[in-house]
């Protein structure tokens, strides 16, 4: 396993960072709430011009490097638009995009776009989306939405694993984002005479949202290598990082939240849009408890593969 | 990792089947047959190479790439260290002779050190000086040329471990007091056995041989005795430290005591509240979480990039790693954690021991080898920009 992404992938996680930043960056996010359409308009096309939804994870090593990349860029800037769910696409069902769904009631935050959805369960059951509902307003529902769903049967093992790894890079791209503010925030405010950044009690906290920033990009790393490389538990891989992305972010959305104060509630910092837009990742299949659950399902007494496994 | 470090760490397996009894605790117990154990086997690992593996070749090693000396960490420690405390010698005491000693001071101690026949201690931490090392008062004295000359030291070491079994100290004490606390300082190889040295045992939870204050009262040091310059201590120790970027491979442990665990417990495991077996598959994912971050650093302190930040950010994760592990492993035995069980059988009774040392062993995981409050200052300077940091940051590392 190689740790780093490739630098094809790198520089083209950088471009996609560039071209959104170009297209309105923290804006983004706050016109789409505003104006739900504008997400069709500035975003998708922004990424289409740089060639993201030609990449083909499935088939090619290098795309799925790529595919990681830009949805670490995309949430970056909290680009509420499905750009993992539109990157895991099943080839040969005819849909633009995969949604892994789960519980009585599946949702996605894909509302209001004209987008073909598949889905997949978490026991690799395959589906197509007849009908997205909006929940309410994208104020508090983050453009989630309740799903109607058509059986397309079994073998979705592939979609599953695609479909969980992506969406973590995404909120991976999020935490780096918001503990970047976060340091920035403490190196600038000043209390009893001295930045914030000075006191210790200040700075330990920025450390232990950087060890879970940073240990789950070596695991999101890895769910990429376990695909790659076809191994038989990548879907318990797949699971084992979407729970280290869930704890993940609790820990960093906790610490960014408490060190930037009052501020970091308003809507003129972009913490308190990621952090509103962090929740479909968060919750959406599945929540920290249900995916522990999940994982724990998956590995059985076996465990997850390591250096010893019996 | 290659397939070298593959076919290394089956020819270790192999070799620890072979000479390793299945229930050993390492080298650190009351029973002197222990040790006696770890000195074998690290003659054994020396007889084939395997014990400097990563010496250059001038010295009697192989040049082992990183990749293969972190296989050998890996299932050392996985195995509690049947090296002992020979692994101090190996990994950074031989190397810092390599580059700093005399041509004398290399033929005495590291052909000794490759044969697997000599143990070192560190004299380091003194009860003044702790986190904050350079403080050190442990003083060589000049001696005058008509009296025999070089120095006579006189201070006080703690938490030595190994100091009864050791032959050979690495002391570092302070032959100056003009200067900066961080000069002054002088390495000197002294012989355990010299005239002046009292080595007290501390007991402690952690189990014998770890913890141990050594008496320092007019022993005679020479020119000979110093490794490097005279004044230059400080550098050699963060040299010293940066061989020990990685340190031990704890999630090694960790993760072969969970992965043990279904299979020991049998029909029990199924029993077992739901909440611990999600424990159990978080922790696991926590080990292959420190095992990445540790193959980061690996990396990139083979790529000359990596920053104390990156080593720290893994160190805190395997420290916790550790703790966190031991206490889900003490929970998943249960009772039988601390009282025999009969129906457990010898494997069982394995377990039992391993977790139970692995328990308290692990308490010392945050505190050992620059606690994680070192860890994490190292960390939030790595975070912040410099000049934001008016407090202690500022002068750890510096």
């Amino acid at each position: 396993m190689i740790i780093e992404l490739s630098e094809e992938a790198l520089a083209f996680g950088a471009a996609v960072r560039e071209a959104l930043a170009g297209a309105g960056g923290d804006r983004l996010v706050r016109d789409a709430e505003h104006d739900p359409a504008k997400r069709e308009i500035d975003i998708a096309p922004v990424l289409g011009k740089l060639g993201t939804w030609e990449l083909a994870p499935r088939a090619d090593a290098d795309d799925l490097e790529a595919a990681a990349a830009a949805c670490r860029a995309a949430g970056y800037w909290g680009i509420p638009y499905p750009v993992a769910q539109r990157l895991a696409r099943p080839a040969e069902l005819d849909a633009d995009g995969l949604l892994v769904v789960a519980g009585p009631r599946p949702a996605a935050a894909v509302a209001g776009l004209g987008l073909r959805w598949a889905t997949v369960t978490l026991d690799e059951r395959r589906g197509i989306v007849t009908a997205v509902h909006p929940d309410g307003p994208p104020r508090t529902a983050s453009f989630v939405g309740g799903l109607d769903i058509v059986s397309a049967g079994p073998g979705g093992a592939e979609d599953l694993t695609l479909g969980l790894v992506l969406p973590c890079w995404t909120l991976l791209g999020m935490l780096d984002r918001a503990l970047e503010l976060a340091c920035e925030y403490v190196q600038l405010r000043e209390q009893f005479g001295q930045r914030l950044a000075a006191f210790q009690g200040v700075q330990f906290q920025l450390t232990d949202a950087e060890v879970e920033r940073a240990g789950l990009e070596m695991l999101a790393r890895y769910a990429l290598w376990s695909i790659q490389s076809g191994q038989q538990a990548a879907v318990a891989d797949a699971l084992a990082l979407r729970l280290a992305a869930i704890e993940a972010a609790d820990v960093v959305f906790r610490v960014a939240h408490q060190l930037h104060g009052a501020i970091g509630f308003c809507d003129e910092t972009q913490l308190s849009w990621l952090s509103r837009y962090s929740q479909p990742l968060r919750r959406l299949p599945l929540g920290l408890s249900a995916t522990r659950a999940a994982l724990v399902a998956r590995a059985g007494r076996r465990g997850l593969d390591g250096l010893f496994n019996e | 990792m290659g397939p070298g470090a593959s076919a290394l760490r089956a020819e270790l397996r192999g070799l620890i089947a072979e000479h390793v009894p299945p229930d050993y605790l390492g080298a650190f117990t009351h029973d002197p047959a222990d040790l006696e154990i770890a000195q074998r086997f690290c003659r054994t690992l020396a007889e084939r190479d395997l014990l400097c593996l990563a010496w250059p070749a001038e010295f009697g090693g192989r040049g082992a790439s990183v990749w293969e000396q972190t296989v050998v960490r890996e299932e050392m420690w996985a195995h509690h260290e049947p090296r002992g405390a020979q692994y101090m010698g190996v990994n950074w005491v031989g190397p810092t002779i390599m580059r700093h000693g005399t041509p004398e001071q290399q033929r005495t101690h590291l052909p000794a050190i490759a044969r697997g026949e000599v143990i070192w201690c560190q004299g380091f931490s003194e009860p003044d000086s702790g986190s904050d090392l350079a403080s050190l008062r442990t003083a060589a004295r000049p001696v005058a040329g008509t009296e025999g000359g070089g120095w006579r030291v006189y201070g006080q070491k703690i938490w030595t471990s190994y100091a009864l079994m050791a032959q050979w100290c690495f002391l570092l004490a302070r032959t100056s007091t003009e200067e900066k606390k961080q000069q002054g300082l002088t390495v000197f190889l002294v012989p355990m056995s010299a005239p002046g040295i009292e080595v007290r045992p501390i007991p402690t939870m952690l189990g014998p041989h770890h913890l141990n204050e050594v008496f320092f009262d007019g022993v005679h040091v020479t020119e000979a005795d110093v490794l490097g310059e005279v004044g230059q201590g400080w550098q050699l120790v963060q040299e010293v430290l940066s061989f020990e970027r990685v340190g031990i491979a704890r999630y090694a442990r960790c993760e072969r005591l969970l992965l043990a665990a279904p299979r020991v417990l049998g029909d029990k495991w199924e029993s077992l509240p739901a909440e611990l077996h999600a424990r159990w598959a978080r922790m696991l994912t926590h080990c292959r979480r420190a095992r990445l971050l540790a193959y980061r650093v690996i990396s990139l302190q083979a790529a000359g990039t990596v920053t104390p930040g990156d080593a720290a950010a893994y160190r805190i994760a395997v420290t916790r790693l550790d703790q966190e592990s031991a206490e889900v492993l003490m929970d998943i035995l249960g009772l039988a954690a601390l009282v025999a069980d009969d129906t457990s059988g010898a494997d069982g009774a394995w377990f039992r021991g391993e977790v139970e040392d692995h328990w308290r062993y692990s308490q010392a995981s945050t505190v050992a080898s620059g606690s994680i409050e070192m860890q994490r200052i190292l960390l939030a300077r790595a975070l912040l920009k410099p000049p934001a940091l008016d407090g202690i940051a500022q002068k750890v590392g510096s």
